[in-house]
C-alpha cells in the first residue's frame, strides 16, 4: 500500500517537475529577498558571507539552575547552609528565600579547555571543547511564558515572531520540499502557550513553525485524513492541474494563479521528502545508539535530535527541540521549585546523550563548521533555596538576574566561558549579555545584520532585536 | 541620570503647553515664528536639538542656540558674517545632505542681521513635519474638507462620485476603466464581499435573468440586508481586536463568554448601528449605558487581547506592574491604531520618533484607559431577556399558589394549624418553585454545586454550593431568618442555613447546624460574637422531612432560635443587635459565611425562606411555621379536582422549562471589569519602577479641530475618564476617525486601501492615492451620520467597483499595483471563506447566527496546573458545520486548514490579510479531514439533485462551486473522472481549483 502511494505520488512528480524547474521556487525564497511587497521591501539577505547556514535551537522549557550545570560557584558550595548577605530583599516569584544551597552535582574540568560542567551532563562534559558557554545571561521577568517569549522572539507578549520565523522571512529555505522553520516539541507534552511559541506573528503565516512529530504521521494534512481508493489522490491531481490550466489560459500573465500550481507540485514533492527524512531506520544502528534511540530514557529525545540532523541535511534553516512541557504537577519540565535533585536529574537524563550525541555527529559529518547549535533556558534559578528564611529547602526559585547557556559550532571560539555571574551564582556581574545581545549574535552568525532585517508593523520597523542588541564579538571565532 | 530624565521631563511638558495654545494662536509678536522657527524646525532640529545634540549643538531654543554648541556660540545677533550658524548654511555644509534653498538662506540671513529676535520659546519642533517625521502640518492631521466631485471627460462611466475622482486620476495617467463585468461575475463578486458565502444557483439565475437596469443596486440591497452581512464583516473588525477567546500566556485558559462581543459587532453591523456609536460602545459602552448589557458587551473589544493570569497574580510586585503595563501599552496600541491610524504606543518610552505624540499624552491615553481590566460580567440581571423570563416565572408560580391555596388549607387545616395570617417578610423564596424573590430584587444566583429542583435549593455540599442574593439596599438590623430545610445527613458539621452577611463575610448573623455542638441547631456569628450554645435536644427529624427553623433578633440585642414554630433553647442577650449596612449585605444559603469553603457549605434541601425587618413574636411565628408548613407535591395533587390537577400540571411543566432555560442561559460576557484605577504618572523609559509627573487623562493635541484635553483632575473616576476619551475619539471634527474608517472600507472592498497602511495613517505609512476621494468618503460618512452601509453601497455600485478584472499588459507597466484602479483585482477568498463556501457547496452550511462557538479542538486541562492545551479534533465531526466565524478563536488552539489560507495569529491586531500561496496550503486543501469529509457530502448532493448521470452531476457541481455550466470539453473530463472515481473526486478537486479560490 506505502508502496503503491509512493509510486503514484512519484509519477505524478515526475510529470510535474518541469514545471517546477522552470520557475521561481516557492520554499526556497525567503521573503525578504524579494522586493515590490507592501512591508516587505528589505534588502536581500544574508547581508554579508554567513559563517553559519542554518540551526538547531534546543530550548529548555521551565529554567535550568546555572549553579547546578554550567556556572562553577565555589563561594556558593563554601557559603552552603548560610543566609543570602545582601542589602536587597530578593525579589522572586514565590517570595520565598531560603538558606544558599550548593549545587546537588559536583562539578569537573573537561576535555582540553577544562571548561566546568557538573556531573549532570556527564555525555555533554565529552564535548566540552565544542562548547561556548554564555555565563552571564539575564532576562527581563522571571515569569516563565513572558520569559519564553523573549527568549524566542525578544518580546515578552504574545504576537510576536519567534526567532525561526524571522530567518524563514529572512533566509527562507534551502530545501524545495521541506518548510524553513520546524519545530519538535517535548514528546511529552507541547510548551506552556502550545503553538504561541512557534508563531509567526505579524510575519506572513507561511514563517510559522511546522511542527514535525518523531513518530506517526510526523505533518498535519501530509497524507489524505484517511485512505482513500487506489487511484483517487491522482485523479484529483490531474483534475485540479486541468481546471487550473483552463483557467490560466482565460487569465493570462497572472503570477499569483501560476504560483499556486507550483505549490500543487511541490506539495508533492514533500510527501516524499518528510517521511524519507523522518524514517530512521535508514541510520545505522551505531548512529542511532550514539543519540540514545535504544534506550527508555533518551529514545524520544535521541529520535528529535537525529530528526533534526537529518532536516538540516536537507535544507531546512531552523530546527526548533523542546525539552519539556508546560508547568504544573507532576514535573515535566525543568522548573524545579520543590526537589532539584530529583528534577534535574529527570530532565537531563532525557537529554544529554541526545545532544551529546548530535555534536558528534555534526562534527564528525563536517556539518558543524557551517551549522549553530543553540542551547538555552528563560532564565535562570536562586542560588538560595525555595523555602523558610532559615531552612535549606531542596527546590530553587525563578532567577532573572544571572544564568547560562551555550552555542556551538560555526564561527564560534570554541571550549570557552564568556561573562561571569557574582560569588554565589545569583547575578551577572561581567559581561552581561541579553536576550537582544543573543538574537544579534544568532543573526550576525546567519550572515544578517540585526538592525537590517526588519518588518513593517504597528507604525514600526520591527525587528528580532526591538531597538537594542548587540553582537558578542569576544565570542566569534 | 534621573536628573537629565528630570529635566528632559520638564521640557516636554513645556513643549505640550506651548502646542496647547499654539493652536489658533494669536499674532507673533515678530516673523520668527512664521519664517524663521519653520526653517530650523523642518532642516536643522532633527539632529540639533534634545539631550543627544550633535556637535552638542541645541538650536530649538533661545539660550542654547546662543550659547552654541562644541565649536561655540552659533548666532551673533545683528552680525549674520560672524555666526557660525550662517556659515555653515552659507558653505552648504549644513544641513549635510540637502542645502537649503536661496529663499531658506534668505531668510535667515535677514533674521540674524535684523537681531535674531527670538519668538516662541522653545520652537515647537512638531510644529512642521521634516525629512524624518511628521509634525502638526502632516495631512491626515488636518481637518477633513469635502472636495468638489472633479470634473471627467468620460462622464458616462460615472456611476457614483467615487467613479469621477478615479477617472480623474486616471485621465492624467493615460489610463481607463474596463466594461463592467458579465453579471456572474459580479454576484459572485459581490456575494463573497458583502456576505461572504457563494451565490445560490438559484440566485445567480434570478439576476442574470432579471432585466431591469436597477438589478445590480438590488442585488446590493438584499445582500446588504441579510444577516450573512453582518458575519462577513464582523471578521474584518475582530482581525482589528486581535480577538482571542482564551488567555495566551502560560495558561492560556479558555474564555467561555467571549463570543457575547463577537456577536456584538455582529448585530451592531446587521443593525447599521452609526460607527460613532458603534466606536463609542466599544470603548466605554459600560459607562455611557450602564443598564444595557449590549453596550457592556460591547467593551469587550478592550480586553480581547492576551490575559497573563500567572503575571498577574506573581507574589513581585514590581513585577506585576510590568505586566500591567505591557497589557496597557498593548490596548493603547490597538485603541490608537484602530479608531485612529495613529501609533501611540510608540511613545510609551519617549516622544513618539516619527509622529507629532508626546510621552506625556501616551499617559493621558493610559490615564483614561488605567481602570480597564479584564473579567467576566455576569449580566443576567440586566439582561431584558432574563428580566422577562423571571417575570413570567413569578405570575406562573403565583398561579400555582392561588391554584393550590384552597388544597393547602384544608391539608393544613388536617394538621391543626392556625387560620391567622401569617406575617409579612420583605423578602421571600420559595426554591421549590425558582430563585426569585416573590416580594423584592433580591433574587438568588446559584454557584457551581448549587441547582434548583422541585423540592428545593440542593446543595450538594461541594465545590462551592450555594446562592447568594443581591446587596439588600437597605440596613438591617432587629431580624427575623426563618427557612425550611431537609438535611441530607444529621452528622454534618457547620453548614450554614441562611446567612445575613457583610460583602466578605466578615460579619454575619446564619442559622447553622453542628458547628460548636454537633447534630444541634446553631445560632451562628462571626467568631461567634452573638452565639451561645443553645443546650437543647438533638434534630431528630430533619434528614427525613423538611423542618421550620428560625432565629429572631430584636433591637434590644434579645436572640431566641426557633424550630417548627417553636422555642428552641432559651432567649438570651447578645452585644447586637449588629448593624448591617444595605449596600453591603446580602443574603447566603447554604453557607455559613462568604468566602466558601467545604467547612462551611451545607448538605441539604432548602424548600423555602423567609426574611423580616424585625424580630417575629412567637405567637408570629408558630403561625408562619404552620402556614407554610411543607406539604408533599403529591398530597396536593391529590387533594385537587381532576381539572385543576391538569392545569396545575401544565403550569409546573412551563416553570421547570423557564427555569431550566434561565439556568443556560446566564448572561456573562468576557467585558470590561473596570477597577478604581490609581494614580496614573510618566513612567522614564516606560519603566514603571522609574514614575515621574502625574498625569491626567487627555488625547493627542496634534489631531486639529478637536480638543485633546478632557478638562478631568488626575483622580477623577474612571467612567468619566472613558466617556471623554470615547468623546474625543468619536468627535465629528476629529480628522483621523473618520479618514480611517473611510479607507477601511475602502481596503476590505478593494484589496488595498487608498493609504495601503489602514491602521497608521502617520509618516512611517503609505500616501493615500486619492487624496481627495478618501476625503469625499470621510465626509460623506460624517454627513450621512456614520452610515457605514450606506458607504458599502456607494463603493460597490461605483463602476470602479462593477468593472472587469481582466489583465491589461500595458496598464500594468504603468501601475503594476493597480492604485489607479484600471481593474478590479481579483481576490483570494479569506480563510473563513473557503471553509464556508465549502459547507456552503455541500449543502451542510449552517447559517444559524450567534451563541457559543463550536470548537474544532478539546480542551485539555494539564495535570496540576492552571494551563490548558488545544488538541485538534476530527473537523468533520457533527456540529461543526456553521460558519468559520463561529469558531471558538483560543490563541494556542490554531487550525491548520485556516492558518494555510493566511488566518492571523490572534494575539496581534491585523488590520490587513497576507494572501500567500504555499506547499503547505495545497496539502492542508488537498488532505484535511474536513475538506475529504466534505467532498463526500458533496457527492451526496449531487446525487440527490442530478440523478445518477455522470454530466448532470458536473453541470450541477460547477453550478454550485463557480457560479457557471462547463464548457462541453470540462464537462466530457469531469464525467469520465465522476464515472471512474465517483463525483466526491470532483468536488475535491473543484475545492482546490483556482476558479474557487479566487474572485475575479
Amino acid at each position: 500500500m506505502e508502496m503503491d502511494r509512493r509510486a503514484l505520488l512519484s509519477s505524478w512528480v515526475r510529470s510535474g517537475l518541469a514545471g517546477a524547474a522552470a520557475s521561481a521556487l516557492l520554499l526556497r525564497d525567503g521573503t525578504a529577498a524579494r522586493a515590490g511587497v507592501a512591508g516587505e521591501s528589505q534588502p536581500a539577505c544574508p547581508h554579508f558571507e554567513p559563517r553559519a547556514k542554518r540551526a538547531i535551537h534546543v530550548c529548555l522549557c521551565g529554567a535550568m539552575s546555572q549553579v547546578d550545570t554550567f556556572d562553577y560557584k565555589p563561594g556558593l558550595i563554601a557559603a552552603h547552609g548560610q543566609s543570602l548577605q545582601s542589602a536587597e530583599k530578593p525579589d522572586v516569584f514565590f517570595g520565598q528565600i531560603g538558606r544558599l544551597r550548593k549545587p546537588d552535582w559536583g562539578f569537573q574540568r573537561r576535555g582540553s579547555s577544562g571548561l566546568w560542567i557538573s556531573d549532570l551532563f556527564p555525555h555533554l562534559g565529552e564535548v566540552a571543547d565544542e562548547l561556548t558557554v554564555i555565563r552571564s545571561m539575564v532576562a527581563e521577568t522571571s515569569n516563565h511564558t513572558p520569559a519564553t517569549f523573549q527568549e524566542n522572539s525578544g518580546f515578552r507578549l504574545n504576537g510576536f515572531p519567534t526567532m525561526g520565523a524571522w530567518l524563514s522571512y529572512g533566509l527562507g529555505c534551502e530545501s524545495d520540499d521541506l518548510p524553513a522553520f520546524v519545530v519538535i516539541p517535548d514528546a511529552r507534552e507541547l510548551p506552556a502557550g502550545g503553538t504561541i511559541n512557534w508563531t509567526n506573528g505579524f510575519l506572513p503565516t507561511r514563517h510559522q513553525g511546522v511542527v514535525i512529530r518523531p513518530t506517526g504521521e510526523p505533518i498535519d494534512d501530509l497524507f489524505p485524513a484517511r485512505t482513500l481508493p487506489e487511484g483517487v489522490d491522482a485523479a484529483t491531481r490531474d483534475l485540479v492541474a486541468t481546471m487550473n490550466r483552463r483557467h490560466l489560459e482565460r487569465h493570462p500573465n497572472d503570477d499569483i494563479l501560476a504560483a499556486r500550481m507550483r505549490g500543487y507540485e511541490l506539495a508533492a514533492r514533500m510527501q516524499l521528502a518528510v517521511p524519507e527524512v523522518t524514517d530512521l531506520r535508514r541510520e545505522g544502528l551505531k548512529t542511532q545508539e550514539l543519540y540514545g534511540v535504544d534506550r527508555p530514557e533518551t529514545a524520544d529525545f535521541g529520535r528529535a535530535c537525529l530528526i533534526a540532523r537529518r532536516l538540516l541535511e536537507q535544507g531546512v534553516r531552523f530546527v526548533q527541540l523542546f525539552s519539556g512541557g508546560t508547568f504544573g504537577s507532576p514535573r515535566r519540565n525543568w522548573d524545579g521549585h520543590e526537589d532539584m535533585k530529583a528534577n534535574h536529574g529527570q530532565e537531563a537524563s532525557r537529554i544529554d546523550r541526545p545532544i551529546a550525541g548530535l555534536l558528534k555527529d555534526l562534527r564528525r559529518r563536517g556539518m558543524l563548521d557551517d551549522t549553530l547549535v543553540l542551547f538555552t533556558t528563560e532564565f535562570g534559578r536562586t542560588p538560595f533555596a525555595q523555602s523558610a528564611a532559615d531552612v535549606v529547602g531542596a527546590g530553587r526559585d525563578h532567577n532573572q538576574y544571572g544564568f547560562s547557556i551555550w552555542m556551538a559550532g560555526a564561527g564560534l571560539k570554541h571550549g570557552m566561558a564568556w561573562g561571569a555571574t557574582d560569588e554565589i551564582g545569583w547575578k551577572a556581574s561581567e559581561n552581561v549579555v541579553t536576550w537582544p545581545d543573543f538574537h544579534a549574535t544568532v543573526l550576525h552568525l546567519l550572515g544578517i545584520e540585526h538592525e537590517r532585517l526588519t518588518y513593517y508593523h504597528n507604525g514600526i520597523q520591527r525587528r528580532l532585536t526591538n531597538v537594542h542588541g548587540s553582537v558578542i564579538k569576544p565570542i566569534l571565532a | 541620570m534621573p536628573g537629565r530624565h528630570a529635566r528632559w521631563l520638564a521640557l516636554t511638558m513645556t513643549l505640550c503647553c506651548c502646542a496647547g495654545a499654539g493652536v489658533g494662536m494669536a499674532e507673533p509678536e515678530n516673523d520668527f515664528d512664521t519664517r524663521v522657527a519653520p526653517i530650523l524646525a523642518r532642516r536643522c532640529l532633527d539632529c540639533h536639538s534634545g539631550a543627544n545634540a550633535k556637535g552638542k549643538l541645541d538650536l530649538s531654543s533661545r539660550k542654547t542656540a546662543f550659547t552654541g554648541g562644541e565649536q561655540g556660540a552659533a548666532v551673533i545677533a545683528g552680525n549674520p558674517d560672524e555666526s557660525l550658524l550662517w556659515e555653515r548654511v552659507d558653505a552648504d555644509e549644513m544641513p549635510p545632505k540637502s542645502p537649503l534653498s536661496a529663499a531658506e538662506k534668505a531668510a535667515l540671513r535677514a533674521w540674524i542681521a535684523d537681531g535674531a529676535r527670538w519668538g516662541s520659546d522653545p520652537i515647537d519642533p512638531y510644529q512642521v513635519t521634516t525629512e524624518r517625521r511628521a509634525g502638526r502640518d502632516w495631512w491626515s492631521l488636518q481637518p477633513v474638507q469635502r472636495p468638489r466631485t472633479p470634473d471627467v471627460r468620460d462622464r458616462g462611466l460615472v456611476r457614483t462620485p467615487i467613479d469621477a475622482f478615479i477617472l480623474s486620476r486616471q485621465e492624467s495617467a493615460g489610463l481607463a476603466f474596463q466594461d463592467e463585468a458579465d453579471r456572474v461575475t459580479l454576484i459572485r463578486r459581490l456575494s463573497f464581499d458583502l456576505t461572504g458565502l457563494p451565490p445560490t444557483p438559484e440566485a445567480i439565475d434570478q439576476f442574470v435573468q432579471d432585466p431591469a437596469p436597477d438589478a445590480y443596486e438590488r442585488l446590493t440591497d438584499r445582500l446588504l440586508a441579510s444577516p450573512q452581512y453582518g458575519v462577513r464583516w464582523a471578521r474584518t473588525w475582530l482581525d482589528l481586536a486581535r480577538y482571542g477567546e482564551s488567555n495566551g500566556f502560560e495558561y492560556d485558559e479558555f474564555r467561555l463568554s467571549s463570543w457575547r462581543y463577537r456577536d456584538w459587532v455582529v448585530n451592531a453591523l446587521n443593525a447599521n448601528q452609526p460607527y460613532d456609536e458603534f466606536a463609542r460602545l466599544q470603548i466605554a459602552g459600560d459607562r455611557v449605558r450602564p443598564n444595557d448589557p449590549a453596550a457592556i458587551e460591547a467593551t469587550g473589544f478592550l480586553v480581547a487581547g492576551a490575559y497573563d493570569t500567572a503575571g498577574q497574580n506573581q507574589q513581585s510586585a514590581a513585577m506585576k506592574a510590568v505586566v500591567r503595563n505591557d497589557e496597557l501599552e498593548d490596548m493603547i496600541g490597538t485603541v490608537g491604531q484602530t479608531f485612529l491610524g495613529l501609533t501611540i504606543h510608540c511613545a510609551r518610552c519617549h516622544d513618539h520618533k516619527f509622529d507629532p505624540v508626546r510621552q506625556t499624552e501616551y499617559y493621558g491615553l493610559a490615564s483614561a484607559l488605567s481602570g480597564v481590566r479584564h473579567g467576566e460580567r455576569d449580566l443576567s440581571a440586566i439582561d431584558p431577556a432574563t428580566i422577562a423570563a423571571r417575570d413570567r416565572l413569578a405570575a406562573l408560580s403565583r398561579a400555582v399558589s392561588d391554584l393550590e391555596a384552597p388544597a393547602l388549607a384544608r391539608l393544613r387545616l388536617g394538621q391543626k394549624a392556625s387560620l391567622a395570617a401569617p406575617p409579612r417578610p420583605i423578602a421571600a423564596w420559595d426554591f421549590d418553585r425558582g430563585p426569585e424573590d416573590r416580594i423584592g430584587k433580591l433574587h438568588v444566583t446559584l454557584e457551581a454545586g448549587a441547582s434548583l429542583t422541585s423540592d428545593g435549593l440542593l446543595l450538594k455540599g461541594d465545590s462551592s454550593g450555594h446562592a447568594t442574593t443581591p446587596m439588600l439596599g437597605r440596613e438591617l438590623h432587629a431580624k427575623t431568618i426563618e427557612a425550611w430545610v431537609k438535611l441530607a445527613a444529621l452528622d454534618q458539621r457547620g453548614g450554614g442555613v441562611m446567612s445575613v452577611e457583610t460583602r466578605e463575610g466578615a460579619r454575619f448573623d446564619a442559622i447553622v447546624f453542628g458547628e460548636r455542638e454537633p447534630g444541634r441547631w446553631t445560632v451562628g456569628s462571626d467568631n461567634f460574637a452573638r452565639t451561645r450554645d443553645l443546650r437543647a435536644p438533638a434534630e431528630t427529624e430533619a434528614a427525613a422531612r423538611p423542618i421550620h427553623v428560625a432565629i429572631t433578633y430584636d433591637e434590644d440585642g434579645e436572640i431566641q432560635f426557633y424550630r417548627e414554630g417553636r422555642r428552641l433553647g432559651r432567649p438570651y442577650q447578645s452585644k447586637g443587635p449588629e448593624r448591617f449596612p444595605g449596600n453591603q449585605t446580602h443574603v447566603v444559603f447554604g453557607l455559613r459565611h462568604s468566602p466558601a469553603g467545604r467547612d462551611r457549605l451545607l448538605k441539604g434541601t432548602i424548600v423555602r425562606a423567609r426574611l423580616y425587618d424585625r424580630a417575629l413574636e412567637p405567637w408570629e411565628l408558630a403561625n408562619s411555621a404552620a402556614s407554610f408548613a411543607v406539604v408533599s407535591s403529591a398530597a396536593i395533587a391529590a387533594e385537587l379536582p381532576e381539572g385543576q390537577r391538569a392545569e396545575r400540571v401544565r403550569l409546573l411543566t412551563e416553570i421547570a422549562r423557564i427555569r431550566t432555560r434561565l439556568a443556560s442561559q446566564v448572561r456573562k460576557a468576557y467585558a470590561v471589569s473596570p477597577r478604581d484605577p490609581p494614580t496614573t504618572r510618566l513612567l522614564l523609559r516606560g519603566n514603571p519602577a522609574q514614575p515621574d509627573a502625574v498625569i491626567a487623562a487627555g488625547g493627542v493635541a496634534a489631531l486639529r479641530g478637536v480638543e485633546s484635553r478632557f478638562s478631568l483632575p488626575p483622580d477623577a473616576p474612571e467612567g468619566r475618564r472613558r466617556i471623554q476619551l470615547a468623546a474625543w475619539i468619536t468627535d465629528r471634527a476629529n480628522p483621523l476617525f473618520a479618514r480611517v474608517i473611510a479607507n477601511r472600507l475602502w481596503q476590505w472592498h478593494f484589496g488595498t486601501g487608498l493609504v495601503e497602511s489602514s491602521s497608521d495613517l502617520g509618516f512611517n505609512g503609505g500616501a493615500p492615492s486619492h487624496p481627495k476621494l478618501l476625503d469625499w468618503l470621510a465626509s460623506e460618512l460624517v454627513e450621512t451620520g456614520w452610515d457605514l452601509k450606506a458607504v458599502h453601497r456607494l463603493i460597490v455600485t461605483s463602476h470602479a467597483y462593477r468593472q472587469a478584472s481582466g489583465m491589461n499588459a500595458q496598464a500594468a507597466q504603468r501601475d503594476a499595483g493597480n492604485r489607479l484602479l484600471w481593474r478590479k483585482s481579483p481576490i483570494r477568498l479569506e480563510a473563513e471563506m473557503v471553509r464556508d463556501a465549502m459547507l456552503a457547496v455541500s449543502g451542510t452550511l449552517d447559517t444559524g447566527l450567534g451563541g457559543p462557538s463550536f470548537r474544532d479542538y478539546e480542551v485539555v486541562k494539564a495535570p496540576g496546573t492552571p494551563a490548558v492545551l488545544y488538541q485538534a479534533v476530527d473537523p468533520s465531526a457533527p456540529g461543526l458545520s456553521r460558519r468559520t466565524l463561529y469558531r471558538a478563536w483560543a490563541r494556542g488552539g490554531r487550525n491548520a486548514l485556516l492558518d494555510a489560507f493566511d488566518c492571523p495569529d490572534p494575539s496581534t491586531t491585523a488590520p490587513r490579510r497576507g494572501s500567500t500561496t504555499t506547499p503547505l496550503q495545497a496539502l492542508a486543501l488537498m488532505n484535511n479531514a474536513l475538506v475529504l469529509h466534505l467532498a463526500d457530502v458533496t457527492a451526496r448532493r449531487l446525487e440527490r439533485e442530478a440523478g445518477p448521470a455522470a454530466e448532470r452531476q458536473v453541470d450541477r457541481a460547477y453550478k454550485l462551486a463557480l457560479g457557471r455550466a462547463p464548457d462541453a470539453a470540462e464537462r466530457a473530463e469531469a464525467a469520465r473522472v465522476v464515472e471512474r472515481h465517483g463525483a466526491a473526486t470532483l468536488a475535491r478537486a473543484l475545492f482546490n481549483s483556482n476558479e474557487f479560490l479566487y474572485v475575479d
